[in-house]
């Protein structure tokens, strides 16, 4: 995986869309180890579908072929893959993203279910800096997120903030205000939407605090 | 930021806008810019119980800021009110978070959650409504825009009891003076208006207070001791003499209100009335010894006739000198026996033995008639005592000569001098001057409705003390439970000054127009004070959390709502604007500092006073 140090990606195309409904999309990686990273905002198609990451898998491209460990007497992990070079047919990386929003008429940018999912083959791109936080301008579809209701989906939920208010921090100039006034924003809307969860709001809320201390 | 809807008015969006946009903080803004801060908005309540608005602390409105007894504007879709804050309270969205409060040490938590799951919630009791211009911008009460406010004032549009509710989410600010002026100004009489004093939670602004209907019901001053009641009594006592509409008699018990007054928190001497209006106040003394001894120049000394005290005033203070009813009884016989006119003076000076007999003869038990003996005997001490024509009749001193006074024009202020320490004697004098004024008020009054004669002036009657003479026991028998119940049939009514309003007659206390609390302290007496008031129940948070000085809750006839106000000081720009012309504000500009510059007629009339004796 390459390197990011300041947790903002650039506009790169990451996978295309193996399958698709209304709520998620499911993509398929170009490369086994070029998967966007948990809560990373994608772009799929054009003018496109956003969705947030709230799962990646490294599985076999055929599910009716388990793998079996081919590790035993070796010393390294990379001397399987050298030992083994069809494992690089045979191995996948795929990922699914909730949908959360969508390029409407004219590239407005909406938050919310588009109509229509995206085709499939649809290419995903890793939304830059300024796109999440352009994106995280709004918030009130984090229920989008909070509806997944698994650990998952939570960490993804943390990640997209984090990522956001990283963007937001190196990029003042946004108009969206400061990460640290973001975070607080943030805070704001989950405590309205996890009113009546306040065990989960509050692990919700000391990822944010942490966040905003790491900032 | 600051945006205008189609209601006409004021949304504040952020956080910034708050700051900036708010006329309430901003020292300009009253007048012109009038507008307050929004709070937030109603989201439930009723007009008996009040409404119940939620505090928007994302706005930067937090709990902390609003005080009870501060007053609000509520801006419903048709009509805008006036309330007065009457509780507040600490909600949360979710009963789970008292058990899950938020964690964390750095309280990133504690302040997302504020705001949203836990808030702020003011109960508000509406007070008063006026509806809002066809047009969208004039409105009843001052807007957020100085044009608005002249709008409404100049429609002459006059803010009425509320007897609707806003709906639900209306937005909920601060009141502004521009408010505050177009529910307490009486219309038309703006410029004549009083200044009573600073509403709760607003420096800078001023509540107007109507003197005419002021002194047109009785009127009930109460608190604690050192609660300020009398610099309270003081002031208004100052705003009737100079209005001038009515005349008042104060029965003055601590010589507080004549010459001068003791300022106990700046341990000075403040100016009494007759320092403030030499021409308009007459101060008589019970006590000359005293009044020499203060170094206080009292215009006349004043006498009671033995032949004046008849056997009801006996009644009246029989409590106050431990007296059975049998004993107070006893002097009827008494009456019957001597004659009337005569029976007192006859009577305390019976020695021992000839008490004894009078006993047998007149049917009296031995023991009762001698106690009253005994306690009547020690009125000889009483200097202000006189035998028949020495002090009775229409002599310039006696009960006659007050009713001249009064019936001039004059104010009257009755020092009791060393008396005032004898409650008996207060009560006494009190109320058997009161009675003998209120025939005489009785009879004008009767002849006026007759078609012969003026009107007589309306009187005021100032007492303190009320509850030794006005308890259930014997407020019937007072000449002043029947004033107090009589309203303003005859022109007088009471004002009186209390720290116990427990102890006086629930009745009494309902026919109170308006009531001045100041602190208090006392359960019942708390409740006494508000028994009668409408929103009582409301009001007593209110009453309880007054400042323990110089804070008030007046609410009653003389102001359209309830309102807990800072008293203005009692200095020397009191005494400007009591100097001054008609206009309250008028005289602070001609006012020299400290000094009270009498005017050329005051100044004459007083010459023609003191050259022409009345």
């Amino acid at each position: 995986m390459s390197s990011d140090p300041a947790g903002v990606w650039g506009g790169r195309r990451v996978g295309e869309v193996t399958a698709a409904h209304t709520e998620r999309v499911t993509a398929q990686c170009y490369a086994r180890d070029g998967a966007p990273p948990l809560g990373a905002l994608v772009r799929v198609g054009a003018p496109g579908v956003y969705a947030v990451v709230r799962e990646v898998r490294h599985e076999a491209v055929d599910p009716g072929r388990p793998l079996a460990p081919r590790g035993a007497g070796l010393e390294t992990e990379d001397e399987i893959y050298a030992a083994n070079p069809q494992l690089e047919t045979m191995l996948t990386t795929r990922f699914a993203a909730v949908i959360v929003g969508y390029r409407g008429a004219g590239g407005r940018m909406r938050r919310g279910l588009p109509p229509l999912p995206p085709p499939l083959h649809a290419f995903v791109f890793l939304c830059d800096g300024g796109e999440t936080a352009e994106f995280a301008g709004e918030l009130h579809w984090l229920r989008l997120l909070l509806a997944e209701r698994t650990p998952g989906g939570d960490a993804a939920l943390a990640g997209f903030l984090r990522r956001a208010a990283a963007a937001m921090a190196s990029e003042p100039g946004s108009g969206s205000g400061d990460g640290a006034g973001f975070l607080r924003r943030a805070g704001r809307i989950l405590a309205a939407e996890l009113a009546g969860e306040p065990q989960r709001l509050q692990a919700a809320l000391r990822e944010l605090a942490a966040q905003g201390a790491a900032l | 930021m600051t945006s205008q809807n189609g209601s006409g008015y004021r949304y504040q969006s952020d956080r910034d806008g708050y700051a900036n946009g708010a006329g309430y903080t901003d020292g300009g803004g009253y007048g012109a810019g009038g507008g307050g801060r929004r709070l937030g908005m109603v989201v439930g309540g009723s007009l008996s119980q009040g409404l119940e608005v939620r505090l928007e602390s994302d706005g930067g409105a937090s709990v902390e800021d609003v005080s009870v007894g501060s007053f609000v504007t509520i801006h419903g879709r048709r009509r805008r009110y006036f309330a007065v804050v009457t509780d507040l309270a600490l909600r949360a969205a979710e009963d789970s978070l008292r058990h899950f409060p938020p964690a964390g040490p750095d309280g990133f938590a504690a302040e997302v959650m504020s705001g949203t799951l836990a808030y702020g919630q003011l109960s508000v009791m509406p007070g008063m409504t006026a509806p809002i211009d066809g047009g969208g911008v004039g409105i009843g009460f001052g807007n957020g825009t100085g044009a608005a406010s002249a709008s409404a004032s100049a429609s002459g549009m006059r803010a009425e009891t509320a007897r609707t509710i806003p709906e639900h989410f209306a937005p909920v600010f601060a009141a502004s003076q521009s408010d505050i002026d177009a529910v307490f100004r009486a219309p038309g009489a703006a410029s004549a208006a009083f200044m009573l004093g600073t509403p709760q939670g607003m420096e800078g602004a001023s509540i107007p207070l109507d003197l005419g209907s002021l002194a047109g019901r009785s009127v009930g001053i109460f608190g604690a001791s050192g609660s300020g009641k009398t610099f309270l009594a003081r002031m208004l006592l100052a705003g009737l003499v100079r209005q001038g509409e009515a005349v008042s008699l104060v029965f003055d018990m601590q010589n507080e209100y004549g010459w001068q007054g003791q300022d106990n928190d700046r341990r000075g001497l403040v100016k009494g009335l007759k320092q403030l209006f030499p021409s308009r106040v007459v101060t008589l003394t019970l006590d000359e010894e005293s009044s020499r001894r203060r170094g206080v120049a009292t215009d006349g000394v004043v006498r009671i006739g033995y032949d004046e005290i008849e056997p009801a005033d006996i009644e009246v203070v029989r409590e106050l000198l431990s007296l059975s009813e049998v004993a107070a009884a006893a002097a009827y016989n008494l009456e019957r026996h001597y004659g009337r006119g005569q029976w007192l003076r006859e009577f305390v000076g019976l020695s021992g033995a000839a008490v004894g007999e009078l006993a047998g003869e007149i049917g009296v038990n031995l023991a009762a008639l001698q106690t009253l003996h005994r306690r009547l005997a020690a009125w000889q001490r009483f200097g202000f005592l006189a035998d028949a024509g020495a002090g009775g009749g229409r002599g310039r001193g006696s009960a006659g000569g007050i009713i001249e006074h009064l019936q001039r024009g004059s104010n009257v202020v009755l020092e009791f001098g060393k008396y005032g320490h004898n409650t008996a004697a207060y009560v006494l004098v009190s109320n058997l001057l009161s009675r003998r004024i209120h025939e005489t008020w009785v009879r004008d009054k009767e002849l006026s409705d007759g078609g012969q004669g003026a009107e007589p002036r309306p009187l005021v009657i100032f007492i303190e003390e009320a509850h030794k003479f006005l308890t259930p026991a014997i407020a019937g028998q007072t000449i002043f439970g029947a004033i107090a119940r009589e309203l303003r049939k005859y022109n007088v009514t009471l004002m009186i000054v209390d720290q116990r309003p427990s102890g006086i007659d629930a009745e009494v206390m309902s026919q109170l127009g308006t009531r001045l609390c100041c602190a208090l302290h006392d359960d019942r007496d708390i409740g006494a004070a508000l028994v009668g008031a409408r929103d009582a129940g409301q009001l007593r948070g209110v009453l309880a959390r007054l400042d323990s000085r110089q804070q008030a809750l007046v609410f009653g006839h003389a102001v359209p709502m309830p309102v807990v106000v800072r008293p203005r000081d009692y200095d020397a720009s009191f005494y400007a604007a009591m100097a001054g012309g008609p206009a309250d504000g008028a005289g602070s500009a001609a006012a020299t500092a400290g000094g009270l510059s009498e005017s050329e007629a005051e100044r004459i009339q007083r010459e023609i006073d003191e050259l022409f004796p009345p």
